[in-house]
């Protein structure tokens, strides 16, 4: 069955583009690599369009970029469920599998990545990924993701069984967790990119919590409002405490960028952001399309 | 804060001869005086020092010194990393924190461009780089360069022996390190904005490094001025040591006897220190420095131990076990 199609094998709309937006990066990093050249003007035309970038150095700057979508595909997935209750949107679970297993591709396609960097020195891979606790991690990570993708199938759900399945599925939040550490520890200094990110994740964590408190009932929009500041300023607090941990720059003066617009806003404000904007979609969803989606299917029921 | 102080013979901007009439003049006079003289005005034509992109095309007086001498006695064991790569993969925070800044590094403004040297030194001076030049004994040599990050270069370098500066500042006898401190100047270095670095960017060595033969201030490299995003007007070449310890856009150098904090020991003193000599038998915390990536090839070779110039300054460093003196 192709990601594409719908379950009774007609070409899904939903389904299609979210494919081809999952291999829109993965395209756009690989035709950036194979032109990338160190002078624009070799390249002519297309390398000056395609690529901004000269680079001596493409597979360490693919590499960077997949290990990045990754992150982001993983955090996408996480956001699915969300997005399906407040968007009143129940459609959308048909597309969290292929999200999923996009993250897994990208994660692997990183790793091949790192071995390309490496000169295919296997054994040299392997004894820098024992040595160096970042890269432990994020194999820890590739060796979890991969579990997951493997028994994504309809045939592996059916054969675990439902609650065997779900339970199995619940670790993709420790392993987006690990994903995020060495996300964090591979960074030279800047960990805005991580701490974004990882309050994103916040959020769609507490986010679970409060709706297993709340008896799986949808939330209320103060419950909304709520999660998005206590997502934001642990982002906060988190940024502050990495680098007073961390560094030897101390967390007070990053900190202080939080409050000053000189370098733009900073990742915490941008996560209380998102928080907000599911704020906003539910109460969009709750006067406007969800009553017009709920009536729709009540129609076509009819 | 920079201050433009105009010379005599410095005239306005206003004043000068507008890009388009002066390569009209050049079109024209080359057509007139014919294939003869064509080289000649060829070269007036790189003393105008256009360095393209859109930008001011900034005077650059001292273009017509290079190539200079090359000094035979720093050999290579590898091929020159290609010019388009050497010049377009670059270190360079003030301008972002990508390997890509080529772009935004054409706006830093780099004549005029005066070097400051003060401190414990007999006379204090504040030098224009172009007559600093004329006062230095100008050569080219063959380097190779190690980046902390594992990824290496060779390069020909363009500029003159730091020991050479260091004789024109006569250091008091208490002075024991250089400080070197690049420009500040967030208005046109967009990193400079991102309020956490503590800029400038500095670095240090210490006289006796200083003073080694190796240590050499570069001003151009392939046989010309060098660009800006490789640190001209004014950097440092520092072969044995990783890269991050060979300053851009040096201001100032001040003579001193604490040893100077760099600006990466100041923010992640765990990873990188104050000697940062290339050695492939400690680690970088997260990688391994056993081997380097040719920038350019992408080949792999064995990184050594001073980046192969052993010969030349492992009598610095008393004890070649000392993780101090390889981070």
């Amino acid at each position: 069955m192709y990601p594409w199609l719908d379950r009774s094998g007609r070409v899904s709309g939903l389904k299609l583009s979210v494919f081809l937006a999952l291999l829109l990066p993965g395209a756009w990093i690989a035709v950036a690599w194979a032109f990338a050249t160190p002078d624009p003007a070799a390249g002519g035309l297309i390398a000056g369009a395609v690529t901004s970038a000269t680079d001596a150095m493409p597979v360490t700057k693919a590499l960077h970029e997949i290990g990045l979508w990754t992150v982001r595909f993983l955090i996408l997935t996480l956001a699915i469920t969300p997005l399906r209750r407040l968007a009143a949107w129940p459609a959308l679970v048909q597309i969290r599998r292929m999200v999923g297993v996009a993250a897994f591709a990208y994660a692997a396609a990183h790793f091949f990545l790192y071995v390309v960097q490496q000169n295919y020195r296997f054994g040299f891979v392997a004894s820098e990924i024992v040595l160096r606790f970042y890269l432990a991690l994020g194999f820890v990570t590739l060796l979890g993701l991969s579990v997951l993708a493997l028994t994504s199938t309809d045939r592996a759900m059916r054969r675990l069984g439902g609650k065997t399945w779900q339970r199995l599925h619940y670790l993709v939040y420790p392993f987006t967790a690990l994903g995020l550490w060495h996300f964090f520890l591979q960074s030279k200094i800047d960990v805005s990119e991580p701490v974004l990110m990882s309050g994103l994740f916040i959020w769609l964590m507490l986010y679970r919590l409060a709706y297993r408190w709340n008896g799986e009932k949808s939330l209320a929009l103060w419950h909304l409002l709520t999660l998005a500041c206590a997502s934001g300023a642990l982002a906060m607090a988190g940024e502050w405490a990495w680098y007073e941990a961390m560094t030897t720059l101390g967390g007070s003066r990053v900190f202080a960028a939080n409050f000053s617009l000189a370098a733009g806003l900073r990742p915490a404000w941008w996560v209380l952001i998102a928080g907000l904007a599911m704020a906003l979609l539910k109460l969009i969803a709750d006067h406007g399309w969800g009553r017009n989606r709920a009536a729709a299917r009540t129609r076509a029921a009819a | 804060m920079w201050i433009r102080k105009r010379r005599g013979w410095e005239i306005s901007e206003s004043a000068a001869t507008p890009e388009h009439v002066f390569r009209g003049r050049r079109r024209f006079l080359r057509g007139a005086a014919g294939l003869a003289l064509a080289p000649a005005l060829l070269a007036c034509e790189k003393e105008a020092g256009a360095q393209g992109d859109g930008e001011l095309a900034e005077v650059d007086p001292s273009a017509g010194l290079y190539p200079f001498e090359r000094n035979a006695r720093y050999e290579l064991d590898r091929e020159l990393t290609p010019e388009a790569d050497a010049t377009s993969y670059n270190n360079y925070y003030e301008f972002g924190t990508s390997k890509n800044i080529v772009k935004a590094a054409q706006k830093l403004p780099i004549r005029p461009w005066a070097l400051t040297i003060e401190g414990m030194v007999e006379q204090p001076l504040t030098i224009d780089i172009d007559d600093l030049m004329k006062r230095m004994p100008l050569e080219e040599r063959l380097y190779r360069h190690r980046c902390v990050e594992a990824w290496a270069m060779a390069v020909p370098w363009s500029g003159f022996p730091l020991a050479a500066l260091v004789e024109l500042a006569k250091p008091a006898s208490d002075a024991k390190f250089l400080r070197f401190e690049s420009f500040l100047m967030p208005e046109v270095a967009d990193g400079q904005s991102e309020p956490w670095y503590p800029w400038p960017y500095v670095e240090g060595l210490t006289l006796a490094e200083a003073t080694n033969e190796l240590a050499f201030m570069v001003t151009g490299m392939y046989g010309k001025p060098a660009p800006k995003q490789n640190g001209a007007p004014l950097r440092l070449a520092l072969p044995w040591k990783y890269g991050f310890k060979s300053s851009k856009g040096i201001q100032r150098i001040v003579f001193t006897a604490e040893q100077p904090v760099g600006l990466w020991q100041a923010i992640q003193g765990s990873e990188y220190g104050f000697y940062a000599n290339v050695n492939p038998a400690f680690a970088h915390p997260r990688w391994s420095q056993e081997s380097e990536r040719l920038l350019g090839s992408g080949d792999r070779v064995p990184t050594q131990i001073y980046n192969g110039y052993g010969e030349f300054v492992a009598q610095l460093y008393p004890d070649q076990n000392d993780r101090r003196y390889f981070y």
